[in-house]
């Protein structure tokens, strides 16, 4: 029962919500332009369905290169981090300055750089993905339990032995966890760096109805963006859990979580 | 962090461990550094090849510290002084299992083995063999939280055994243990022969009845600062005399 309820519950609030987005419309009598009733913004995602295909690879194909690159750049340098302690006294604070601009605010700089096209947009995500795996790993690495870092040397092991069997291993989950929260970020850094400049993807499709005060479009790419915000991060999380297999079965059963 | 052991080439034959006069003090805690500790003081143990000896001792006396530094590991913020002639490469098993959460059983048993540089099928060949000695055979693919304590610690005291370093340094190996698998995991390490083919163990323990069933020599250091009291052969028969002299040099006032 409880389990049902955890999915009934917010469901009939989001229903309750729609039908008063919809009753609420009708009866203030707005004009589409400034809101249009979900029902309006329904029948136009089946309209536009065909026709936005294109833009959702390409946004789906700048975030996912943009995490890729983010994730093999922030993992890299929390590894020269971890293992020099050099770097990690000159970089990691610029670096983390560095995060006090928001990449958002980048955008406009990278377009001047790498022009118009799919590069500029795999930056600006690979930027905004890249930190929160940084900071994820290094944290890892640092709380390495001295206890097997001891381990190691108490077989004569090295501190290349250190770090290759307990360091970069331990880094693995911490860096996967700052993957997710990437993930969350990548669709939205892609769609706006769209709004600046591109021939295709969902900022482009949202800037041209705006232009066109269609708003019901622009509520289609909304939707769009959550769902594939959601997709892209339930695929990192299932990557995640395949890479981690000895955490999959450690959490065997929640109190309170079974289905009654 | 001071370390001024002097460590020798391996002598040929002789002791297969043996340090003299170490003394391990560690500075004071607080802000005016006042007080420092101790640790051990003057301590000279000598373990032949061939010998299993135990070090047993009061909580706080410093015995894994000994271990530790037997083992090559410096304690952290402590200074090490006197004469070490590490005659060969030790193996060391700490208190706490060590496992690897990420690596599978067999892997786990394999780390020694790549560190010291084996060949992987030897290694691998071999660590099959003492899965099936250790009791842990079919369960080379378990995850580590998928095994139970004392199957924990015998995966631990394979990976340590596995590289066949010369000296194996074990400190409490079964200590996190309840009595019951404690004296089964004890029973059971007698049998195995730990000390021979050429090798020695030092094991720590506060168990003098274990000391007694696993040891041929014991070593009784003192309340802080540890030293020395009593090195005792254990005779194979009849330990009721050397575990009342045993139970004495460990609590002098007491009157076991």
């Amino acid at each position: 029962m409880r389990r049902w309820r955890r999915v009934l519950a917010p469901a009939a609030a989001g229903l309750v919500l729609l039908v008063g987005w919809e009753v609420g419309v009708h009866l203030a009598d707005l004009p589409a332009f400034v809101l249009p009733p979900p029902s309006q913004v329904a029948r136009t995602a089946v309209e536009v369905a065909p026709l936005i295909v294109d833009d959702v690879l390409t946004t789906l194909t700048e975030a996912g290169l943009g995490l890729l690159v983010g994730a093999v750049v922030g993992l890299l340098l929390a590894v020269l981090i971890a293992a020099f302690p050099w770097v990690s006294d000159t970089v990691y604070p610029l670096v983390t300055l560095t995060q006090t601009v928001p990449t958002v605010v980048l955008a406009p700089l990278l377009i001047l750089w790498a022009g118009f096209g799919l590069l500029p947009k795999v930056l600006l995500v690979a930027l905004t993905a890249f930190f929160p795996v940084l900071v994820a790993a290094v944290t890892a690495m640092a709380a390495v339990d001295a206890e097997h870092a001891e381990m190691v040397a108490g077989l004569g092991g090295t501190r290349r032995h250190q770090f290759w069997l307990v360091q970069l291993p331990a880094s693995v989950p911490g860096a996967l966890g700052g993957l997710r929260v990437a993930a969350t970020y990548a669709i939205g850094a892609a769609v706006v760096a769209e709004y600046l400049a591109g021939q295709s993807g969902l900022g482009v499709f949202v800037q041209r109805s705006r232009k066109g005060y269609e708003v019901d479009q622009i509520l289609v790419a909304v939707v769009l963006v959550a769902v594939l915000t959601g997709l892209l991060f339930l695929l990192v999380d299932g990557l995640a859990r395949l890479a981690t297999p000895w955490q999959r079965s450690s959490h065997p059963s929640r109190p309170g979580r079974t289905p009654a | 962090m001071t370390s001024s052991l002097s460590t020798e080439a391996p002598p040929t034959s002789g002791p297969a461990l043996e340090v003299a006069g170490l003394t391990v003090t560690f500075p004071g805690t607080g802000r005016r550094a006042v007080g420092e500790v101790v640790a051990l003081q003057d301590v000279d143990l000598r373990v032949r090849v061939g010998e299993f000896v135990a070090v047993v001792g009061p909580s706080g006396c410093g015995k894994s510290t000994l271990l530790r530094v037997l083992a090559g590991l410096t304690p952290t913020g402590g200074s090490v002084s006197g004469r070490a002639v590490v005659g060969a490469a030790t193996a060391w098993m700490p208190q706490r299992d060590g496992l690897l959460p990420w690596r599978r059983a067999l892997p786990n048993a394999l780390v020694g083995a790549r560190i010291a540089g084996l060949d992987r099928a030897v290694a691998d060949a071999r660590a099959r063999a003492l899965f099936d000695e250790f009791g842990l055979a079919g369960f080379e693919r378990a995850w580590p939280h998928e095994l139970s304590g004392g199957m924990r610690q015998r995966l631990a005291l394979l990976r340590t055994c596995l590289p066949g370093r010369p000296v194996l340094l074990l400190d409490e190996p079964f200590g996190a243990l309840d009595a019951i698998t404690r004296r089964r995991m004890n029973a059971w390490l007698a049998g195995l022969d730990l000390a021979g083919h050429g090798r020695a163990v030092v094991l720590v323990t506060h168990d003098v009845d274990e000391a007694l069933l696993l040891a041929d020599r014991v070593v009784v250091l003192s309340d802080r600062p540890g030293r020395v009291v009593l090195d005792l052969p254990v005779p194979r028969d009849a330990t009721d005399g050397a575990r009342r002299t045993l139970l004495t040099a460990l609590d002098p006032r007491g009157g076991a």
